[in-house]
């Protein structure tokens, strides 16, 4: 998707924000619609609604197995995504996924390693009162908790849905982000149970006009990457490793390379009562990006320098094209793991169509 | 807590090392604690419309055979366990008494037809078990036969009885008492006491597991009534009835087995009645409020790659009419094949645990037998086995029934000696409480 229903329309805001746009309707009724409006005024369509990495939209699944074996029953695909005639696991479109909302691009890969993608992503962004704003949520399902896929999409899909009215709302930004992350830990919540709890890492970004706000659990990580400085990573990791090396006891290397490089000590799921998320706003001095990302990337590139290599410039400008820049890295380098790379240029520029 | 009262969990490790095939898991069953959560009507009681079946019917059948005269205090104290357990039929619900002998007949009502309990009714049937004399053989076939007629033509939702005997079944072949079983399965579950330690363990056991029941013994006559009155409390406990698991599986996919593994080991895959091309269905029998049983399940599939998922079971609890089942609840079992050696060798602690309960039953049978023939070689290994599994597990309540029977040496190698004057009540114990078992938590995540 592009910005086609805002393209243009940002000056018009600022003059007139009540007024309606010519040539801005509604997708849905095509009745005329305000550049700031979240909503159609008309028949109440959500003109900017989140996107996520649930897979592509109007997706059929199909058996991968049967629908080629010419002697099987093509069988019906259960709701829970297996053929029932053969029981085999259905992709579920999301063992790729791109999303592109002009200001900001993300793409999601199930990787070499793993049976499928337990990543998510979701991105939106926003015409607020102070200006655009963008908002995206990346999760990484913990893999030894029952049903990870659908713990990191649950929390992605409510985390960002929150974002997205809080900042319409004109929230600050940093409550937004709690509020936010409350709302993803209580749909992880209402997938299980303490004995049985769907789990995931959790990090989100809130970009506006002057800052980045970054919150965060477990070793999903932010980034932000430019050009001269070379870019810092404005997470630290809630894992064993992070603070063994806080501590001293390790180098990053050496934590890198050991077993428990990657078992978290935060995360979001109905095992957790409170949960704790850290919260970092960030200012930035010039232009850049932010990158968010899964440990399927950084485990290949941990340093915000390495990083900005890969992606800039080309992300200042193309972010999906960077962020494909990225994954390919990913998956050349060994593609152990679920790889999920979200960019978002800084200061939000509205993409030429 | 679903919508139904139930729920379903599944404990596995899914993964599976390259060309894998056997998968299992631990299947948890648990009804609401609060009996107005379960879905299915009320409970076995309350008052039936003019003319209508009650939702539940008991039947108490009583051992009258020569041998319950000796002593005479087993015919007194079935009597009285008889009336205590009539005592605790709520009122509404259908009820009748039938004594056995190498014949059956109605004690209450005398007409072989199902009384409504009240106050009148209930003072009606005591009154008849106190006429009750001991004086004739063995024929257990021709007593569940008699209780199955006069429940098929009372169409209750419940269905129970409670069986005591203190003998063999002599009166009649063994074919016989199978053919009966047989005929009784599916028509009302069995709770089956044996007083003494003239009975045989496996014969009451073979009605109890097929008639979906408990065995157990009564080793003092003035025991029975406690015992009576309990089994039928619990009885009337029960509200959903005929839950059965149904069983999914994946084309070329098969069913090894389906056993329930708590509270008691009982193997049901032999009890599989076909649900659907893919399915199967396994009898649970009646469930109350606050219940939680687990069922072992193990499926052979046909491998796939290296990085592919499948669903080698669903398991669903089913009630009502097989034309009309209603889902209470359902578990997946998945499978996913991984070249990673950490995956795919983790065991899951509860399908380990169980599975070594289920052996320590299977123990404890075996060695009880071998121990019978003189076999004492296969005796000695076989109950130290047990011994070692019992301790190892956790099931004290085994353990102290396996030490009446041998002298353990060392616990952890489970080197025993027989002893050598054994109490036949305590090897008869030690036989029906083999299968017991206890729980171990769920593995965290």
């Amino acid at each position: 998707m592009t910005a086609g229903p805002l393209d243009g329309a940002l000056g018009a805001s600022a003059a007139a924000p009540d007024a309606s746009v010519p040539g801005v309707t509604c997708p849905s009724c095509g009745e005329p619609v305000a550049a700031a409006d979240s909503f159609c005024e008309s028949c109440g369509t959500e003109l900017t609604p989140p996107a996520d990495s649930a897979g592509p939209p109007g997706y059929v699944a199909q058996c991968p197995v049967c629908s080629v074996d010419p002697s099987a029953t093509p069988g019906a695909i259960s709701a829970e995504g297996y053929c029932e005639s053969c029981g085999r696991k259905v992709p579920t479109g999301r063992d790729h996924a791109e999303l592109d909302l002009g200001w900001l691009a993300g793409v999601t890969d199930r990787g070499l390693g793993h049976p499928r993608n337990e990543d998510a992503m979701a991105l939106a962004t926003a015409e607020t009162p102070a200006g655009p704003v963008a908002v995206a949520v990346v999760c990484d399902g913990v893999s030894t908790s029952p049903r990870p896929d659908e713990a990191s999409l649950a929390g992605a899909q409510a985390a960002v849905r929150m974002l997205l009215t809080s900042v319409r709302r004109g929230d600050d930004p940093e409550e937004a982000s709690l509020a936010a992350v409350r709302q993803a830990h209580l749909a992880l919540t209402s997938l299980g149970s303490p004995d049985l709890a769907p789990s995931a890492t959790y990090v989100s970004a809130t970009i506006s006009g002057d800052a980045v706000t970054v919150c965060w659990l477990g070793d999903s990580r932010a980034y932000w990457l430019a050009a001269e400085s070379g870019g810092i990573r404005l997470t630290t990791d809630d894992s064993l490793a992070e603070e063994m090396v806080a501590r001293g006891e390790l180098t990053e290397a050496e934590a890198m390379a050991s077993p428990q490089a990657h078992v978290v000590t935060r995360w979001l799921g109905a095992d957790v009562t409170i949960p704790q998320p850290h919260v970092v706003r960030f200012e930035p001095r010039g232009p850049g990006v932010v990158l968010i990302c899964s440990d399927g990337l950084w485990n290949y590139r941990p340093d915000a320098a390495g990083l900005a290599k890969l992606a800039l410039p080309a992300a200042l400008t193309d972010p999906l094209g960077a962020a494909r820049t990225l994954l390919t890295f990913a998956l050349e380098a060994g593609g152990m793991d679920n790889i999920t790379v979200v960019l978002a240029p800084f200061p939000l520029s509205r993409p030429a169509t | 807590m679903t919508e139904s009262g139930f729920t379903v969990e599944v404990d596995q490790n899914q993964y599976l090392p390259e060309g894998g095939r056997d998968i299992s898991a631990v299947v948890t069953v648990t009804s609401a604690a609060d009996a107005a959560g379960l879905s299915h009507g009320a409970p076995g009681g309350g008052a039936p419309a003019d003319g209508a079946p009650a939702s539940a019917a008991e039947i108490i059948i009583i051992d009258c055979s020569g041998s319950m005269e000796y002593p005479h205090t087993k015919i007194v104290e079935a009597r009285a366990a008889t009336s205590a357990a009539v005592d605790v039929v709520r009122d509404g619900v259908g009820f009748a008494v039938v004594a056995g002998t190498s014949t059956a007949w109605p004690v209450f009502p005398p007409d072989g037809s199902m009384a409504i309990a009240n106050a009148a009714s209930r003072a009606a049937a005591k009154q008849a078990v106190a006429g009750l004399r001991a004086n004739g053989g063995t024929a257990i076939g021709q007593w569940l036969d008699l209780a199955r007629r006069i429940f098929a033509a009372y169409p209750a939702r419940l269905r129970h009885a409670i069986l005591l005997t203190d003998g063999k079944n002599q009166h009649e072949t063994p074919d016989q008492l199978v053919a009966a079983i047989g005929q009784c399965e599916g028509v009302f579950s069995c709770d089956c006491r044996g007083v003494g330690t003239d009975w045989e363990v496996s014969e009451l056991r073979t009605i109890s597991t097929a008639l979906l029941g408990t065995v157990d013994i009564v080793p003092d006559p003035s025991g029975l009534a406690a015992d009576f009155a309990t089994l039928m409390e619990n009885a009337m406990g029960k509200q959903v009835a005929d839950v059965a698991l149904r069983v999914w599986t994946p084309q070329h996919a098969v069913v090894r087995f389906v056993k329930q593994v708590a509270p008691a080991v009982d193997d049901l895959t032999g009890r599989r009645t076909p649900s659907g091309p893919q399915s199967g269905d396994y009898p649970t029998g009646a469930w109350g409020p606050g219940e939680s049983r687990d069922y072992h399940v193990g499926i052979e599939v046909n491998p796939a790659g290296v990085g592919q998922e499948m669903l080698a079971a669903r398991v669903s609890l089913v009630a009502g009419s097989p034309s009309a089942p209603e889902i209470l609840g359902q578990g997946l079992v998945r499978a996913i094949w991984t070249d990673d050696e950490a995956l795919s060798t983790k065991i899951n602690s509860r399908v380990a645990h169980y599975t070594g309960q289920a052996e320590l039953a299977e123990a404890i049978q075996d060695g009880l037998e071998a121990r019978k023939q003189g076999d004492e070689e296969t005796a000695t290994a076989k109950l130290g086995r047990a011994v070692a599994l019992a301790h190892q597990s956790g099931n004290e309540d085994t353990a102290r029934l396996l030490a009446k029977v041998v002298d353990v040496v060392d616990v952890e190698t489970g080197t025993v000696r027989l002893k050598k004057k054994v109490d036949d009540v305590d090897a008869m114990a030690l036989d029906t409480r083999s299968t017991k078992t206890v729980r171990v938590k769920k593995d965290h995540a």
